[in-house]
């Protein structure tokens, strides 16, 4: 699904991703887990096309193609969504007109016609459902004045409106009460399918107690320094990151 | 400043046996004032940054039968569903044209101005109140009895076409009675080549009363627009203002409005869209007279090329206003680099028990919104035209009747989508 090779990246001159290496196959779901400040966002805003970043060096392929030479809508296009960490609001654009225009964005890029009004309502309010959202959502502005529950749940709205391929969740669970991150983490499982990836970026453990994780990856200070299953998160949380670290610098 | 020029018109004005004669006391009272005060220059604190050369320099001539159009004109492009339409064409009222709702009396300008004495209550004696006095042409008043509710919302269809350069001042009251609601529209289109239209507006609410009032100004780009709104409101009355500003070379909108009831609520919304070198000013006084009333100004500017635009809102609390609401907000985004935008919100508080709130932002797109957008697919081009549009829609999207809506909604999108293209 997507590989990422030796990726370096800065930002205003400072280097925060200092040579990434990871493989994503299809179905598959890796956490990556660490401290605030060691290029978790980083990681997630480069994947979406976010042009202050600047690569340095390394490649990203994305199904086979140069997802580095992709402006941020073709990548959309193609088939990578994330989730923000915070969601931007955009006053004025009624949220649903939003996510028509997202939709109708993808399907033209594949040579599909837009789609109805009348369809389109029946397929949201299916979705709203499963995200446990009421109608009026889908009239408000985007984000404009929404709670950081429903601006996280309007996330993956738009994830499993959009269908994409991969899917990297930027701090998804950060700051939500228990039962809105039930709803996210039942959204994501029910979204699950063979041929669907996810990248979960997370500072805390506790939305593992409700996801699956193929594999778990710690980064620190821009590198991945470790890397292992849903037992490397539990220990994680059960004993911080200052072993790693440890472990980290013996190994220097 | 000049009144020279205007002095031979008036003369002029003052010879056309189709005037009323009665009238000619409060023509030259006005003329008279003027030319004491004369135009406004930027050293008057309200015009600091607006140029009025171009008016109190040109030379304008009053419109002569001459520039009414010799056969029916033809406004099919338009035509508004869901509304009557009056049609004043260079100031020469079309009666073929036109026709009201049932619930509304129409009485020319002049009869209502001979009505009324001539009189008005404006800001500071405003030099293009008393210019609109001294040349009023055409017009119209709209008298809606008490309890009346015109469910048909009645538009004013002003035209300015030809390559004569003319000025038109039209003025118009409305006077809604106790309990009365009307729907008011005034429409200024056309493709005049050299243009200055002065137009000043009365309303009157009385107890209870509610009008909406909107205000399209889509005129050619060589026209100079000046409008001059006078609000008085009793208590407990409502008025609802939308304006939308594209056309003109220069536009200024003076308005005024009177809180003098209890209760009274007066909501001023404004969308100003320029491009070129188009000035376009809104320059706002809300006195609140009266204990409990209650205002808000929410005025947005969308400015292209090297356009420029200004932002006047003054909202005076006098002394025994206690317990009133007032609101103040302006936002602007900036679409060209060398655009510019001067915005001065105002709070005069002379009461000590109110609530009062002001703001002003002026910025360029939200690069976080719009990699937002993209990041779902929209390329940058269509996110920036969708941000855009978001940010007029939080004043289109409060104009009241769907039909008007829609219209107002299709031809704004329309010309935003040309700009951005």
């Amino acid at each position: 699904m997507i590989k990422i090779e030796n990726l370096y990246v800065s930002v205003e001159e400072k280097e925060i991703l200092k040579g990434i290496s990871l493989e994503v196959k299809p179905g598959e779901l890796h956490v990556i887990m660490g401290r605030n400040g060691s290029g978790k966002s980083t990681l997630a805003n480069v994947l979406a096309g976010k042009d202050k970043y600047k690569v340095t060096n390394g490649s990203i392929k994305f199904n086979g193609e140069n997802l580095l030479d992709m402006l941020p809508e073709n990548r959309a296009r193609a088939g990578l969504f994330l989730s923000f960490q915070y969601p931007v609001a955009i006053p004025g654009v009624n949220n649903m007109y939003f996510l028509k225009a997202a939709v109708n964005a993808v399907r033209k890029s594949r040579g599909e016609e837009e789609i109805d009004a009348v369809d389109f309502l029946s397929m949201i309010r299916e979705k709203l459902k499963m995200v446990d959202l009421d109608e009026s959502f889908i009239h408000r502005p985007v984000n404009d004045g929404f709670s950081g529950g429903e601006k996280k749940r309007n996330e993956i709205l738009q994830m499993i409106t959009l269908e994409p391929k991969l899917s990297i969740l930027d701090e998804t669970d950060s700051g939500l009460d228990i039962d809105a991150l039930k709803i996210v983490a039942k959204g994501v499982n029910d979204f699950r399918s063979p041929d669907r990836s996810f990248i979960l970026i997370t500072h805390y453990q506790r939305i593992l107690n409700y996801m699956k994780p193929d594999f778990v990856h710690i980064l620190m200070n821009g590198k991945i320094v470790k890397s292992g299953t849903m037992e490397l998160a539990k220990e994680v949380e059960k004993k911080g990151y200052s072993w790693i670290e440890e472990e980290v610098a013996e190994a220097a | 400043m000049s009144i020279s020029n205007y002095k031979a018109e008036f003369e002029k004005m003052l010879n056309r046996d189709y005037f009323s004669k009665s009238l000619h006391l409060y023509r030259k009272e006005a003329f008279a004032q003027l030319e004491k005060t004369g135009f406004p220059t930027r050293k008057w604190e309200d015009w600091r940054f607006t140029n009025v050369s171009i008016i109190s320099d040109g030379e304008y001539k009053i419109s002569e039968i001459s520039d009414a159009p010799q056969t029916t004109p033809n406004i099919d492009s338009y035509q508004m569903e869901g509304v009557d339409t009056v049609v004043i064409y260079n100031g020469h009222y079309q009666k073929e044209l036109s026709s009201v709702p049932d619930g509304v009396a129409l009485l020319s300008g002049l009869e209502h101005f001979e009505r009324k004495n001539g009189k008005f209550d404006t800001a500071n004696n405003s030099p293009f109140d008393l210019l609109n006095t001294a040349f009023t042409d055409s017009g119209m008043c709209i008298v809606v009895e008490k309890d009346t509710q015109v469910e048909i919302p009645i538009r004013i269809l002003f035209i300015s076409n030809g390559v004569r350069s003319i000025m038109v001042n039209p003025r118009v009251y409305i006077d809604v009675a106790e309990s009365s609601s009307l729907t008011f529209m005034e429409h200024h289109v056309g493709d005049a080549e050299s243009f200055f239209q002065n137009e000043s507006v009365f309303i009157s609410l009385e107890n209870n009363a509610q009008l909406n009032h909107i205000r399209i100004q889509s005129n050619s780009e060589f026209t100079q627009n000046m409008a001059n709104i006078n609000v008085n409101q009793d208590a407990d009355s409502q008025y609802h203002f939308w304006q939308l500003v594209d056309g003109g070379k220069l536009g200024r909108s003076n308005i005024c409005v009177q809180l003098n009831g209890e209760n009274a609520q007066c909501y001023i919304n404004i969308l100003a869209l320029s491009k070129n070198n188009q000035h376009i000013d809104n320059n706002i006084i809300v006195n609140h007279n009266s204990p409990q009333t209650h205002s808000s100004q929410f005025v947005k500017s969308i400015l292209f090329d090297t356009s420029t635009g200004v932002f006047n809102g003054r909202t005076v609390v006098h002394k025994n206003a206690q317990k009133i609401t007032a609101h103040q907000t302006n936002k602007n985004l900036l679409l060209s680099k060398k655009a510019k935008m001067n915005s001065n919100p105002q709070l005069e508080i002379y009461a000590d028990d109110v609530k009062c709130s002001h703001g002003s932002t002026t910025g360029k797109i939200d690069e976080d919104a719009l990699f937002y957008l993209q990041s779902r697919g929209i390329n940058k081009q269509d996110a920036m035209e969708l941000m855009v549009i978001g940010f007029a829609n939080e004043v289109l999207d409060k104009i009241p009747h769907p039909e008007i809506k829609k219209a107002i909604h299709t031809e704004f999108t329309v010309k935003l989508n040309r700009l951005m293209a």
